[in-house]
């Protein structure tokens, strides 16, 4: 299973009811968002005038940038298959993907703070809520994992009187997503930028031009690519790993000491 | 390790904290307040669901039902048994939890103990306010007649109070900006066509083809009304956008004519000159249902497609073409007849035009034309009854002006009298839920009208710029905590099985501090001038419950069917017996006025300046939005869309901070962004109505963006119906200091 979500941009009307809506279900600071939508034009495009919409959240990628970057001690997680009872054990840090449905989680109880994963998102989709716990905490859409587990829509879904948001689950060639994709719907996704993201975006030709051309990111962070790096090593840090738990305790107080004054 | 917390911090934790727990939990010994959950709890989780709200962030009403978690409530959704807009509602409706908790909201009574326009507030008791109102007022009344007092009001909660001034206090001087800042026109032009106010009933779901002039969905979000259109597109209608500007809904269309401002019913004139001269009409419905479709087939001869192109600034090619789509697939062709209306001061004959070419088209009554709903029947307003105090201070029949006006008495002509004091004096004012500073043009004259007044009572839910011009500021409960209006209509798309429903407010949280309802409000002070043997219902659950009886509903049943009875419904296809379309109307032409639709030219636009147009954002209701937290964020201001080559021509780049100053010196009070976009016609600039509020005690909107208002000076008044015409001012644009004419 893989759970997706297909924006169909020639029913979108830009009217922001799926991103107040996650605020209210998420308590999202109002200056934040787990989504967004930004008007794209008019401009003119090779296919003629266009006016469009980039309704943005988290792509919940095959290969998400933000979940080996994350620097909080792994710990063993089972996971469980809904639909077979499966388990699954792996070692994972403050953020995963879900090896059943596909979808990328915070456990905020264990995320530190720090943000790297928000640097490590070419497409911005994280941010650090100021709000929570000492030093924040990264947060980002779930696909509403909680209230898809209890059988409802994700909130921006239910809520969009366009139906132009669409969520289902890829793996299965039945549902609404698959026969999207089959219609052309792609995600946002550029030489240097393909990490499989599972948010598709289907348009006329035109907004399809516009919606590409100014949104898709076509860098991987900095900051990625050295974390990367870094994950890399993760099996010979991991030896040392006290000693850069000590590191970064030494930095947060630091820091700490640094507001006080 | 110790507290770091920023003020910010402590605010919003405090406030987050508030909103998800119950007071008890929030405070511990320890810290003053408890840690936020790090996993927000979502709002299907230990919620009760409340049903039988109905959202009045905008006027469309959906049927929503609350969240509500330890009496707060958590979070607004749609009601998904309404057939209406279902489990849907836009972000406006989503943000009422926003307006519901916003700390700047009215709490109590307050006294103006400094001036008007300045205010210095002074919290006082609910029976000092209301012993106030009902003194000043009675002495109003008493030294100037009830014509001496005007009321401003807007919103459900306002009808029951504009009642009791209307029909028991006997003042003509009532005036909602619904009707003459708005969709006022639109309805009796329609009257004078067709025999009906369209509302927006056009059936676009099963249309072959739409036609909207100037209507703009997408900025403009209804639910129900945008699931039509949707629908529409869906099912492969045509999509013909008539609009200065490339709105959302011209994003979508199939044809875009960039028209130039006020010249739209030059255009109606031409399509419909071109479909009667080449024998495209529907000649067989015309010979049934018209009305001096001779004369006006005459009085329209001169509009030919060049006529029309060199009006309009348009091809006449794209006219012909507009023409073409329409007449290929009429009659199942949905003829938008707009909202927001007064335009330019030559509206009423763009409106009657508008009914003229649905009749030509023979779109009335059948699948995608012009069909009215048929809804359920019995249930009956109850309210201040109908008092006769003749038309002699009635200020239009005064004037012998504006014989198409909507119900009240013109704006126009009640601020001309409060500030000449001619035909009388206007010395007391009530506004009730209305913000006349930001819906009527020239702020200034506003203003002096308010100040010569001896009272002025202002009854809100929030704090807005016409506040500042109260000496008495009541609370009002917000629709969350009311009972008030009952929402009724059919299913949202007449191709689907016919049903009907009848919902009635009910409030989801119990009200904070000491607002109160209109109808206690409205009472109390009825009681104090002398009027208390005239109330009919004490309380406002009474009042809704004495309505829907006549449906043999009530409350509590309604609460049993999860806030909405729903019924089998009626066909609503075919056309009524008695139906006629006035192509030319004789009681127009003795009235003064043209009785063909003709087009009347407005002033150009200035070598140097635009012509300033407005229009919505999805995100706000006009200002009245603006303190909402969340929509704030969503869009914090309102960037002027300008042409991309004047732009390049006067060194303007996107996103560059500009102010406004219009033709006659006036200056916005605010900058905001310029969004440079090929989407606009050069003589033309655009921005959303509502930003810029004055008002301080508004902590989140106040100096947001321009308000357009303020430079929409001139007064353009149309004739036949006295409304506003606000498109009719120009603009330039001023960057550092620096006045920028706009190239031609």
């Amino acid at each position: 299973m893989q759970y997706a979500m297909v924006i169909d941009l020639n029913r979108c009307v830009g009217c922001h009811a799926c991103t107040i809506a996650c605020k209210a279900e998420w308590d999202v600071p109002a200056d934040q968002g787990r989504n967004w939508v930004r008007r794209m034009g008019p401009a003119n495009t090779p296919f003629g005038m266009a006016s469009t919409y980039y309704p943005g959240l988290c792509n919940h990628c095959n290969e998400p940038a933000c979940v080996e970057v994350c620097p909080a001690d792994v710990e063993e997680m089972t996971f469980t298959d809904p639909k077979t009872n499966k388990t699954k054990t792996m070692e994972v840090a403050a953020t995963w993907k879900d090896p059943f449905d596909g979808t990328v989680q915070i456990d905020k109880e264990r995320c530190i703070g720090c943000g790297a994963c928000a640097d490590a998102c070419p497409y911005g989709a994280r941010y650090v809520n100021p709000d929570l716990g000492e030093d924040g905490k990264a947060d980002k859409c779930t696909f509403c994992k909680p209230r898809v587990d209890k059988g409802l829509e994700p909130a921006c879904v239910q809520t969009c009187l366009a139906e132009a948001r669409i969520f289902g689950d890829l793996d299965d060639p039945k549902s609404k997503v698959s026969k999207y994709v089959k219609k052309g719907a792609k995600g946002l996704i550029s030489a240097a930028v393909s990490i499989g993201p599972n948010v598709l975006y289907f348009g006329n030709q035109k907004d399809d031009h516009l919606l590409r051309t100014t949104s898709t990111p076509t860098v991987m962070p900095e900051a990625s690519l050295r974390r990367s790096l870094m994950a890399r090593m993760k099996p010979e840090m991991k030896k040392i790993k006290n000693l850069g738990l000590l590191g970064l305790a030494g930095a947060v107080i630091a820091h700490s000491v640094d507001e006080d004054e | 390790m110790a507290c770091k917390l920023t003020r910010r911090k402590f605010l919003q934790t405090a406030s987050l904290a508030a909103a998800t727990v119950p007071l008890s939990k929030v405070v511990t010994a320890d810290t003053g307040f408890v840690q936020k959950p790090f996993t927000p709890p979502g709002s299907f989780a230990d919620t009760k669901t409340a049903t039988g709200g109905i959202c009045e962030m905008c006027f469309w009403r959906c049927q929503i039902v609350g969240k509500v978690r330890d009496g707060r409530l958590a979070k607004l959704e749609g009601n998904p048994k309404s057939i209406d807009n279902g489990s849907a509602i836009c972000a406006r409706g989503n943000a009422g939890v926003k307006l519901l908790y916003d700390p700047d909201r009215l709490k109590y009574p307050m006294k103006n103990v400094g001036e008007r326009g300045n205010p210095k507030w002074k919290r006082i008791s609910w029976k000092e306010a209301m012993d106030e109102c009902g003194a000043k007022l009675k002495a109003v009344e008493d030294k100037y007649g009830a014509h001496g007092i005007a009321m401003f009001p807007h919103g459900a909660s306002a009808k029951y109070p504009m009642h009791y001034f209307e029909r028991t206090v006997g003042t003509h001087n009532v005036s909602e900006a619904s009707f003459f800042q708005c969709r006022g026109i639109r309805d009796t032009a329609y009257i004078a066509t067709i025999g009906t106010p369209p509302g927006e009933h056009v059936d676009m779901p099963s249309a072959k083809a739409m036609f909207f002039l100037g209507c703009h969905l997408g900025e403009n979000v209804h639910v129900s009304h945008l699931k039509r259109y949707l629908k529409g597109l869906e099912n492969g209608a045509k999509l013909i956008v008539v609009d200065p500007r490339y709105s959302a809904s011209a994003a979508k269309s199939d044809v875009w004519v960039k028209i130039k401002p006020g010249t739209d019913t030059a255009f109606l004139l031409a399509v419909m000159n071109y479909l009667v001269e080449n024998k495209k009409y529907d000649a067989e419905f015309v010979e049934e249902y018209g009305e001096g479709f001779d004369k006006f087939k005459k009085g329209i001869a001169h509009a030919t497609l060049d006529w029309g192109a060199k009006n309009c600034d348009v091809p006449a090619a794209q006219i012909k073409d507009v023409a073409e789509i329409l007449a290929a697939n009429a009659p199942h062709v949905s003829i938008h007849p707009g909202r927001h209306v007064s335009w330019n001061g030559n509206d009423f004959q763009r409106e009657r035009s508008l009914a003229c070419l649905t009749g030509l088209l023979g779109a009335v009554g059948v699948k995608g034309g012009f069909v009215k709903p048929k809804g359920p029947k019995g249930v009956k307003g109850i309210t201040w009854a109908k008092g006769h105090h003749g038309g002699e201070y009635n200020l239009k029949e005064m004037a012998d002006k504006y014989h198409y006006a909507p119900p009240g008495t013109p704006t126009d002509l009640i601020r001309e009298a409060c500030v000449t004091g001619k035909p009388y004096p206007i010395k007391g004012c009530v506004i009730w839920g209305q913000n006349p500073i930001q819906t009527i043009p020239n702020q200034e004259m506003t203003i002096k009208a308010l100040k010569q007044m001896e009272f002025v009572m202002c009854v809100d839910v929030m704090p807005t710029d016409i506040t500042m011009y109260a000496d008495i500021l009541l609370p009002e409960c917000s629709y969350l905590e009311r009972y008030d209006y009952i929402k009724k209509g059919t299913q949202w798309n007449f191709a689907d099985t016919q049903q009907q429903f009848i919902s009635a407010r009910t409030p989801l949280v119990a009200p904070l501090f000491e607002r109160k309802d209109s109808v206690w409000i409205t009472n109390e002070l009825a009681k104090r001038m002398g009027y208390g043997d005239k109330i009919l219902v004490v309380t406002q659950e009474e009042k809704v419950d004495k309505e829907l009886s006549g449906a043999g509903l009530s409350i509590a049943q309604l609460q049993k069917e999860d806030g909405i009875h729903i019924q089998p419904g009626k066909d609503p296809y075919g056309v009524p017996e008695d139906f006629e379309v006035i192509f030319y109307n004789e009681d127009i032409e003795e009235n003064g006025y043209p009785g063909v639709p003709t087009y009347i030219p407005v002033e150009e636009v200035p070598k140097g300046y635009a012509r300033l147009v407005y229009g919505r954002s999805p995100v706000h209701t006009f200002n009245r939005s603006q303190n909402n937290v969340w929509l704030y964020n969503a869009m914090p201001e309102n960037p002027v869309w300008l042409n991309d080559e004047s732009a390049r021509k006067i060194g303007l780049k996107d996103g560059d901070r500009v102010t406004l100053v219009n033709s006659e010196g006036v200056k916005s009070n605010n900058s905001t962004s310029v969004k440079v976009t090929p989407g606009i016609r050069k003589d033309t600039v655009y921005m959303v109505h509502g930003y810029g509020s004055v008002n301080p005690a508004m902590s989140v909107g106040v100096g947001a963006g321009v308000d357009d208002q303020r430079l929409i000076t001139k007064l353009a008044v149309d004739p036949e119906t006295g409304a506003h015409g606000m498109r009719n001012n120009f603009v330039k644009l001023v960057k550092e200091g620096k006045v920028l004419d706009i190239p031609a």
